[in-house]
């Protein structure tokens, strides 16, 4: 039977969720595996793992629970072991790398903030910054919308000015934000966001960080941020 | 849908599987020895939401939008954005029937383009859904 790993916490965590539902169907209960001052949280793995949506809460799940007790390295989902004594010899392998890690990640959650421009307010803004494509969307409209070509020339201008914009709005997150808390890791590689950006933020400065946010979104109408957290420290586990 | 109870205590923990799988798929400790579970189809999650490309649709989306504009009223008009990750949580939902993520990640983008265009004050041309498509077969 191999062996699914959610994550490693220290020996004395002493509130891991034991006995819990994991990934499966019927759910494996959750279970630790010891190596030193370690502890592994794992289950049974199914038969055949797949990234099923089901299985992809119940890691989210467990860690959650888990990492409410104390600091806990997440695992990437996914990830299996031949059985439990190949999961001893890897927390033995690691042990001091992993305890060093444990104790930074003391007491810090996990933020991930997105943002992307309001479509309509970034316009404005941009039209409002320059005559030049104010006077052209004006002579578009007086027009009756333009020429094909030159609502092109228009709309391939403005592009321009929203992409400049992405990437000087991307650092304002960045910098707005960074302050609150204590380490930050640009997220995974994905289109669609001006930013996406993990923040490690203290518990206790958990308030500050969304006050930052909220600072931010008033100062910048035309972002629409969208804030996740708090969650297991994926992005921080060294 | 509720997810991650235990994540309650601080404002924003409302967080649906979709805001995070990006990070439980792409972030977290690897360990070498370990067999990882195959992520095929995965990358479907790369598709662009709402994306500035250069390319002709885009600039005629912008000038049109321009067009529409009114420069008297404040920029800072609410949006009306539709509660987008309501609306990706019920639709994620039915991805469960498929199984595999790939089904799952499969609807939750379709609920993104959905919710996306009925925030739309009109249809979207045809030929931009096209384009999107190809570009997702190509990646």
């Amino acid at each position: 039977m191999t062996t699914y790993v959610y994550g490693i916490a220290r020996r004395g965590h002493g509130r891991l969720p034991e006995r819990m539902g994991g990934i499966g169907d019927p759910p494996c209960p959750v279970r630790t595996v010891e190596q030193g001052d370690l502890v592994a949280l794992v289950s049974d793995a199914p038969q055949e793992l797949r990234p099923k949506r089901r299985d992809l809460l119940a890691h989210q799940n467990v860690l959650a629970e888990a990492g409410a007790g104390g600091p806990v390295l997440p695992m990437r989902f996914g990830g299996v072991s031949p059985d439990d004594d190949a999961v001893r010899a890897v927390l033995a392998e690691h042990e001091k790398r992993y305890l060093e890690r444990l104790e930074a990640l003391d007491g810090k959650v996990e933020y991930n903030v997105k943002a992307t421009h309001d479509e309509e307010a970034v316009l404005h803004q941009v039209l409002a910054e320059n005559a030049e494509l104010r006077a052209m969307s004006d002579a578009n409209r007086k027009a009756g919308g333009g020429t094909y070509e030159q609502k092109l020339r228009l709309g391939e201008r403005i592009a321009a000015a929203v992409q400049q914009r992405e990437a000087t709005d991307a650092v304002m997150v960045e910098r707005a934000l960074e302050d609150a808390s204590e380490e930050r890791s640009p997220g995974p590689q994905s289109t669609g966001w001006l930013a996406n950006i993990s923040f490690l933020v203290k518990r206790e400065h958990t308030a500050e960080f969304l006050a930052a946010v909220d600072t931010l979104r008033e100062r910048a109408p035309h972002l629409v941020l969208q804030v996740h957290g708090p969650l297991p420290p994926y992005s921080f586990t060294g | 849908m509720t997810v991650v109870p235990a994540q309650q205590g601080g404002s924003g923990g409302t967080s649906g599987l979709y805001d995070v799988l990006e990070l439980v798929l792409d972030r977290g400790l690897v360990i070498d020895a370990f067999v990882r579970v195959s992520l095929v189809g995965i990358e479907i999650l790369k598709i662009d939401i709402r994306v500035v490309v250069a390319s002709v649709d885009t600039y005629l989306r912008f000038a049109e939008a321009c067009n529409r504009l009114d420069l008297e009223a404040g920029p800072h008009r609410s949006p009306g954005l539709p509660d987008l990750v309501g609306e990706i949580t019920e639709s994620g939902a039915r991805g469960k029937s498929k199984g595999a993520l790939s089904g799952a990640a499969q609807t939750i983008s379709d609920a993104f383009k959905e919710a996306r265009e009925e925030s739309e004050p009109e249809p979207r041309p045809r030929a931009r859904r096209t384009a999107s498509r190809r570009k997702e077969e190509q990646e």
